[in-house]
């Protein structure tokens, strides 16, 4: 028994140092979570496994799968926008049901999946941060709940795959995003210098002059930030800008 | 077990740790995260690309102060690590430390600070700020602690990008504003001076910056005073 429980604590640490290393070495994220898949289906007792990510519009898309009928069960939920994953994914918490043969929730693709030979499903959100990325759905071939720790594990092998998900958006995206963090990071502090100047000219506080750098922004149809921009670099008068008729409008 | 093991199982447990506390933490937070996973006294996380900074987080008011006198005053173990893209390690915060910092130095030393470090934000070639470990006791780091470290910026790094993506254009991710830890008031006092003294804006954060040292005040506290007009500004302050 105990030589049992150390062989899976040593399986289960063999799969977390796969992953880790994959992502400290570069990788293809569809090799990474499919791999991901056959490791839960291994660990978790599962019949099968597969993970639905988010596209740009918010589309969920079938990204891996531990075989290919499992593929189509999912491909199921997708396309009949109905199933365990795409609530996870809209709530952001873990979605499941014990025995399928009797669910009323998502009575098509209860059939689907039951005649797949899956009697029971438990889908978990990819989450980092605020984000909800996708989900990793496990289906057990008899009416089965997880246990509280199987569910721990899972959750720990969904967060890792959030991470590597993440990394390979950025690793396309990252300049882009990096540039627009520090325009975001500017715009700030450039806004509130030009409250600064507009407050000391007019001699107003600076909600007051806040209102006016929006006015003249407004009325001279341009962004409040490129405005700013302007008047702190000396492009703009500041007399001009002060005088701006404040409008009280939100 | 061999070395290897407990190296690669320690990692995992970090990566895992953290990559969990994350999830389900707001961005404002992290910076808890990173001082209880890495086991240090305290912690800061400041946002900087280019010339722009922008506070993050902080484990408490003190490491709040210490960030930000990194920027007002232009030195610090958090600015070195930015610029050259490495970590910077002071594990004591003794007279060589004092002569290449002086004003991080003493600010630090009056809130029982002994030891700093900085871990530049890195990810895919792309830098988007600076982690700050700060410690009561002075010691380096364990080399296990420092690949922790490493590990766990850069999955901050990740986050980071990650929220700044869902942005709108100009604005900053969600969770990334750095709430309360943000002094627009210093963006706003420097505006103000700049008018006065007919001076560009960056001059007058220097003039700031200057009388704020020369009357011994933390320069957020001066210039929430120069917004509320409780201190005028003066044609001599230079």
């Amino acid at each position: 028994m105990a030589e049992q429980r150390v062989a899976r604590e040593a399986r289960v640490a063999d799969a977390f140092v796969e992953l880790v290393n994959q992502l400290a070495v570069g990788f293809d994220v569809v090799d990474l979570l499919t791999a991901l898949t056959s490791r839960c289906v291994e660990l978790l007792d599962a019949g099968a496994a597969g993970i639905l990510l988010a596209d740009t519009q918010g589309q969920l898309r079938v990204m891996a799968a531990s075989s290919e009928e499992i593929r189509l069960v999912e491909l199921f939920q997708v396309q009949n926008a109905q199933g365990p994953c795409l609530d996870s994914f809209a709530a952001g918490s873990m979605v499941s049901s014990d025995d399928l043969t009797t669910e009323s929730r998502w009575p098509g693709f209860a059939a689907v999946s039951v005649a797949a030979g899956f009697i029971a499903v438990c889908a978990i959100p990819l989450r980092l941060g605020p984000r909800v990325l996708g989900a990793l759905n496990l289906f057990m071939t008899r009416p089965k709940k997880l246990t509280a720790a199987q569910i721990h594990l899972a959750r720990a092998l969904a967060d890792v795959a959030s991470i590597a998900i993440v990394q390979g958006e950025l690793a396309r995206q990252s300049e882009l995003v990096q540039g627009q963090l520090e325009h975001a990071l500017q715009s700030r502090i450039v806004i509130e210098q030009a409250k600064g100047m507009i407050a000391q000219r007019a001699a107003t506080d600076m909600d007051d002059a806040f209102s006016r750098l929006r006015a003249f922004a407004r009325s001279t149809n341009r962004q409040l930030t490129e405005v700013a921009r302007n008047l702190t670099e000396g492009a703009l008068d500041v007399e001009q800008v002060s005088a701006a008729v404040a409008d009280r409008r939100r | 077990m061999n070395e290897t093991d407990a190296g690669g199982t320690r990692a995992t447990r970090i990566a895992v740790a953290f990559a969990r506390e994350a999830a389900k933490s707001p961005a404002g937070r992290m910076c808890r995260v990173c001082r209880d996973v890495l086991q240090v006294s305290g912690a800061g996380l400041t946002l900087m690309v280019g010339q722009r900074t922008g506070p993050l987080c902080a484990t408490s008011p003190d490491v709040g102060t210490l960030e930000e006198i990194q920027f007002t005053s232009g030195e610090g173990p958090c600015r070195d690590a930015f610029t050259s893209n490495r970590s910077v390690h002071a594990p004591r915060l003794d007279d060589a430390a004092f002569a290449r910092w002086p004003s991080f130095v003493e600010v630090a030393r009056r809130a029982g600070v002994a030891g700093v470090f900085a871990y530049p934000l890195t990810g895919t070639g792309s830098s988007v700020g600076v982690m700050t470990l700060y410690q009561h006791a002075p010691g380096d780091l364990t080399s296990t602690q420092h690949e922790d470290c490493v590990a766990v910026a850069e999955v901050i790094t990740a986050t980071v990008l990650s929220l700044q993506s869902d942005a709108r254009p100009g604005e900053l991710g969600q969770g990334l504003d750095g709430g309360e830890l943000y002094r627009a008031e210093i963006h706003q006092a420097a505006g103000m001076l700049a008018v006065k003294l007919d001076v560009p804006v960056a001059e007058a954060m220097v003039r700031l910056r200057a009388h704020a040292l020369s009357i011994d005040v933390p320069i957020s506290e001066l210039c929430a005073d120069i917004v509320a007009r409780r201190v005028q500004l003066e044609d001599d302050w230079r």
